[in-house]
């Protein structure tokens, strides 16, 4: 099998850089860190009450977990939003484009070498996710979920990043604009439901006496629950706090934006929202394709 | 013919970069486009490496339109920008070998292909060096050999001695040369007109997005000799000679320079030989008669701002030469 032109240079000229070293000591330094605290807190308690709360080692499992997603979720766009502007700016893409290589090709060889730095975090940091394998509580099916939610929230944010990369002429320009993006999709649709959930709360406040207490908590944020299966914070949240055991998943999501209806949705939140998030992943290498090709400016009319 | 662009038309908002272009490019030919800043040259090479899509128009390469096959245009043409960056991070043979997978060569056949190339440009022994650090002229060497890694039929070549000193740019002169020897097409825009003068064998100069002049170097600079002054040197004194080109027909203007005497002279070679004789049958001493030799630069004035030109002669008539 051939391999793509672009991601065999790419790989390479990031092996040779200092840049990916440094990448992967600060990624596996700041979990390294996370995890030496948090063992040496279980381990001054066991000092103090002589007990082994064995819980916390899935506690520290969900935390490393958590800050893991966060830091990839921040490092994609970072890797990935210089990738076509960057080209166009050192001027070595219009050469590109007269080769033989097809637009499609150049924005997969591009995703595919930032996959493989994430991939590389990742696997790198499995043996300090492993300190809580230690005493059991973590199942392989779990860590597979766990890896499957780590790929696709690296392939939206890659492909967000890559997206903006091709459709802005400036590397700054398509930063900024997908991590003000990826915030939107994060924190945006969080807030949408808060906010629907508080006019909910006041609808019902002002419909009902107030002397009828607990009525409130009825209220809940509509339809708009549904955005947050475009969210990865949002699946992420509902995936981990399920493999913790601490509430299964329609109770995490009732406890934020007040009672759901049991539905097919809700029983399948969190792979149907790694559905829907891989769709708008594609979604955005369809647009960086027809960014980077010349087939969006007009063709030549035969006279 | 291996290139022919037809009534070519692009427009960026309501300016017209492109205003009905027609070129066409023999095949073996070194093709020199020339044009003033501005006149829409980049983008019509744009255009015929695919980077960009016309308004209107049509572009033939061995008769078949691209419009129907990209690719058709990209296995057919090598592209050499006039602003080109390079990889960091990465050496001229895996430059090389990069450019060639993106055609598709892999392997043994991409190795010795960019080796010999490599060679012919020069840089054999910079195979293992970075990239970024060569020089220059280097650079450009390095781009030249790659846009032929995929032996394309037309070169194509947008302001390469741009930036080059004098011998880089001699040395390239050659290389170019020697494509052509071996049958490559060249199509070269250039704004350095004494090389392309000595180097092209056609050219064609733009102005305002449409062709003012093209043909073979040999037919245009005939013309341009045909309309420059006659140079008449002569030991002695002049009176003679001038009361006789005085009473020429043909000639326009008269002015003595530097101890030459310069005539504006619209008549043919015949009426050359008739002036020649008249004066030697006068018993002038005439040690010079010829036509000055045209220079581009003249006729590339002319063309492009012939209120400039007009300008120098009236400047010349002031001065009472």
């Amino acid at each position: 099998m051939k391999t793509n032109p672009v991601y065999k240079r790419e790989t390479m000229v990031s092996a040779r850089s200092f840049r990916l070293a440094l990448i992967l000591v600060i990624f596996n330094s700041i979990l390294a860190l996370v995890i030496l605290l948090n063992m040496y807190s279980v381990v001054e308690r066991v000092k103090l009450t002589a007990e082994i709360q064995y819980s916390s080692f899935t506690t520290l499992y969900v935390f490393v977990a958590v800050v893991e997603f966060v830091m990839l979720m921040f490092i994609m766009p970072a890797l990935t939003a210089g990738s076509i502007s960057g080209e166009r700016e050192r001027q070595t893409l219009d050469i590109l484009l007269t080769t033989t290589m097809k637009p499609s090709e150049i924005i997969w060889g591009k995703l595919l070498s930032s996959f493989s730095t994430m991939f590389l975090m990742v696997v790198s940091s499995f043996p300090l996710l492993a300190v809580s394998f230690v005493y059991g509580g973590v199942m392989i099916h779990d860590v597979l979920l766990l890896l499957l939610c780590y790929l696709t929230v690296a392939l939206l944010c890659g492909s967000m990043g890559i997206c903006f990369s091709s459709l802005f002429k400036r590397s700054t320009v398509a930063t900024v604009v997908s991590y003000g993006v990826l915030v939107f999709i994060a924190a945006g649709t969080y807030a949408v439901n808060i906010f629907m959930l508080s006019m909910a709360r006041m609808n019902m406040d002002s419909s009902y006496a107030s002397s009828i207490n607990g009525v409130t908590d009825q209220a809940n944020s509509g339809p708009c629950l549904y955005l947050l299966l475009l969210n990865p914070v949002a699946t992420f949240y509902v995936m981990i706090n399920k493999q913790a055991g601490v509430n299964p998943v329609i109770s995490s999501l009732n406890n934020w934006f007040g009672p759901h209806p049991d539905n097919f949705i809700m029983n399948n939140w969190v792979l149907l929202s790694i559905l829907i998030q891989l769709l708008l992943a594609t979604i955005f290498i369809l647009i960086a394709i027809k960014g980077v090709s010349q087939s969006k400016r007009r063709r030549i009319r035969k006279k | 013919m291996i290139l022919e662009i037809k009534d070519l038309k692009k427009k960026f908002g309501k300016f017209h970069a492109l205003n009905g272009l027609d070129i066409m490019i023999p095949e073996g030919s070194l093709y020199g486009f020339v044009g003033p800043n501005g006149a829409g040259k980049t983008t019509a090479i744009k255009i015929m490496t695919g980077l960009l899509f016309a308004d209107s128009g049509q572009v033939l390469i061995n008769g078949t339109d691209v419009s129907d096959g990209l690719n058709l245009l990209k296995q057919e043409i090598g592209y050499v920008p006039d602003f080109f960056g390079v990889y960091d991070n990465l050496k001229v043979n895996e430059y090389m070998e990069f450019f060639a997978s993106c055609y598709g060569i892999n392997g043994l056949k991409a190795r010795s292909r960019y080796m010999t190339l490599l060679e012919q440009v020069g840089l054999e022994d910079k195979s293992d060096f970075y990239v970024d650090s060569l020089s220059r002229g280097m650079k450009q060497r390095l781009c030249l050999a790659r846009a032929l890694i995929h032996d394309p039929h037309l070169l194509v070549l947008d302001e390469p001695a741009s930036g080059l000193d004098p011998r880089t740019r001699f040395e390239f002169k050659e290389i170019l040369k020697e494509l052509r020897e071996q049958g490559k097409t060249i199509f070269i825009s250039s704004h350095v007109l004494s090389e392309l003068s000595e180097l092209c064998t056609d050219i064609g100069i733009i102005d305002q997005g449409k062709m003012v002049l093209s043909g073979s170097m040999e037919e245009i600079l005939r013309r341009v000799n045909a309309t420059n002054p006659l140079v008449i040197s002569i030991l002695g004194s002049k009176e003679r000679a001038l009361t006789i080109l005085k009473s020429q027909p043909c000639v326009q203007t008269i002015a003595v320079k530097e101890g030459d005497i310069r005539v504006n002279f619209i008549g043919d070679q015949q009426d050359e030989a008739i002036l020649l004789q008249q004066l030697i049958d006068a018993e002038v001493m005439v040690h010079g008669f010829s036509r000055e030799q045209g220079s581009l630069e003249s006729l590339f004035m002319q063309i492009t701002d012939p209120d400039k030109e007009k300008a120098v002669l009236v400047h010349e008539n002031e001065s009472g030469l």
